[in-house]
């Protein structure tokens, strides 16, 4: 399976009456959300709103998902992770769910060794994580598992980015860092996007995300219940008060 | 005691710890990659001697012809038994998925019965079963040494695919992480159905041995699994280097035990539970 170009106007994500969970439990409750190519998106919302299962839904984590999920105008629905990263989509996901046993160097490998168009770019792939993170080319045979929470951070995306991917979801990259990484990550992701990849963020870090963000969506109980662009839900009093206790 | 005796029973040993080896790395990729307990490893071993034994009574084919025929059989069973059977337990309690797989043992046993009935079957026709050397009272058979030399370069082969290979790389990749192995572009369920099916094939391969240097009977696995199990419990999982040291071990205090005790031979399979036992106790202790 071969990803189909862009089309101008084509949006690089398109969900449309999107319902997901976990078994019996439903979590997701009619999503539509659309994110233009190249442009940066936040979703920010409560614990256990559902942020991360929409990300998961998105990359084929979730499985018996109900609506459409389009990416570059391609139907996701229903395929397999392996399936979604060969489109173009590339997930860091929470808890980072790196190879603890193998060394940096590996890790990074593993995100472009299986998929051939990726594969044949893995040298620049590696040079441009590199230019990202020094930090990950000073440890390149240090095993996963022994890096520090900030460092797995910056090789799960950098291993997000092996893939080569255009669109690039990241679930909370900023938890557990010190405010010195955490900025170090947010810069990351805003010269990622800006080299043309899309972004799509979901951040407890909401002052720094909607600062960034074109676009911004509020998840509250498995449903969208605003959207703006990031410096609009900025002011919004409501969004103040919820998500940055001001 | 006699040191000649001391020193048969260590050459043997040596000599059987090869075939340990290479069964209990079929079970360690089973139970690493995949997750899955597999009570019914030692029957695909089984399952290997008894086509190896058809192989030669049907067709006179030589054990090691057979080789080019079972080991492609039992990566098909092994297959089958994934895509049929163990792909629905992955995500059920581990006890489920432990009296799945000793029910498929059972039920592999009694075809093998319903098929070859219970007598033992040998291969007793090829030439070099009786071959040996005699060095200063100590005899090396031909078929030992064979089988030794054989699982050991298997057992090196498989090390090597796993640290170098694509597909060995992804097998690593699916043990030490499921999710990040499918986001990375790994169709996992492919994966393990590989991995289990390459862990039947190893196993059949060891069977296919063991009908040269035995005569097996239907049940000839269970010990085999009892074996492996002693062996990667002490080796622990993922370490194949830790696995060739533990096959030793556990190869040496069997033969020990079966030479120097009185009456030791029926003492063979004790070996393993008090290994299997003294190993956890130990490790309960030392984490206390
Ligand atoms: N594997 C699972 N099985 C059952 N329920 C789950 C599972 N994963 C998540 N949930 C439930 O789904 C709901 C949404 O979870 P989700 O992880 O999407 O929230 P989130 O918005 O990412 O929260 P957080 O900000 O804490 O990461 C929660 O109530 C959670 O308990
Ligand atoms: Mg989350």
């Amino acid at each position: 399976m071969s990803a189909t170009a862009p089309t101008a106007g084509t949006p690089a994500l398109e969900i449309h009456g999107l319902e997901a969970g976990y078994g019996k439990i439903q979590v997701l409750w009619g999503i539509d959300l659309t994110v233009e190519a190249g442009s940066f998106v936040t979703v920010i919302g409560a614990n256990g709103t559902g942020k991360t299962t929409l990300l998961r839904a998105v990359s084929g984590l979730v499985r018996g998902v109900h609506g459409s999920i389009r990416a570059f105008g391609q139907d996701l629905h229903g395929h397999s992770p392996a399936r979604i990263v060969r489109a173009g989509i590339g997930h860091v996901p929470e808890g980072r769910q790196l190879f603890p046993l193998m060394t940096v160097a590996e890790n990074l490998a593993s995100g472009a060794d299986y998929l051939p168009g990726a594969a044949r770019e893995i040298t620049r792939s590696r040079a441009t994580v590199f230019e990202l993170f020094p930090r990950l080319a000073e440890r390149q045979l240090q095993l996963a598992g022994t890096l520090s929470g900030g460092e797995q951070q910056m090789l799960a995306i950098g291993r997000a980015l092996m893939s080569r991917p255009r669109l690039l979801l990241v679930d909370e990259p900023s938890l557990g860092l010190a405010p010195s990484l955490t900025k170090a990550v947010f810069r990351a992701l805003a010269e990622i996007n800006r080299a043309g990849v899309t972004v799509v963020l979901v951040e407890q870090n909401v002052q720094r995300s909607l600062a960034l963000a074109d676009r911004a969506f509020v998840l509250e109980n498995g449903r969208i219940v605003k959207q703006g662009r990031g410096s609009e839900l900025l002011d919004d009093p409501a969004v103040r008060e919820a998500y940055l206790s001001l | 005691m006699d040191p000649t005796l001391v020193l048969q029973g260590l050459v043997s040993g040596v000599l059987a710890a090869g075939l340990y080896a290479l069964v209990s790395v079929g079970l360690a990729l089973a139970i690493g990659v995949i997750g899955v307990i597999n009570f019914a490893h030692g029957e695909f071993f089984m399952i290997g001697a008894f086509l190896a034994y058809q192989l030669f009574v049907s067709f006179g084919f030589d054990p090691l012809l057979s080789l080019i025929f079972v080991a492609p059989a039992l990566f098909v069973i092994g297959a089958i038994v994934y895509r049929s059977t163990i792909r629905y337990v992955l995500e059920a309690p581990e006890l489920n998925q432990m009296l799945l797989t000793f029910g498929l043992s059972i039920i592999f046993q009694n075809l093998a019965l319903l098929i070859w009935g219970g007598d033992p079957r040998s291969i007793s026709g090829v030439p070099y079963r009786s071959i040996g050397v005699q060095l200063g009272g100590i005899s090396i058979g031909l078929v030992p040494l064979g089988s030794f030399v054989i699982s050991l370069v298997l057992v090196l082969a498989l090390y090597v695919g796993l640290a170098r290979t694509r597909l060995g790389r992804a097998m690593r990749a699916v043990a030490q992480n499921r999710v990040g192995a499918s986001l990375v572009g790994l169709e996992v369920d492919r994966i393990y159905l590989v991995a289990f099916a390459l862990s039947a094939l190893l196993a059949g391969i060891g069977g296919v041995m063991i009908a040269v240097i035995q005569s097996p009977t239907p049940t000839v696995g269970f010990a085999f699994t009892l074996k492996a199990f002693a062996i990667v419990v002490l080796a622990g999982l993922g370490n194949i280097r830790g696995i060739l040291w533990a096959s030793l071990a556990v190869a040496v205090s069997e033969s020990m035990v079966a030479t120097l005790v009185p009456n030791g031979d029926a003492l063979r399979n004790a070996v393993f539970f008090a290994i299997i036992f003294i190993v956890l106790v130990g490790r309960a202790w030392r984490r206390a």
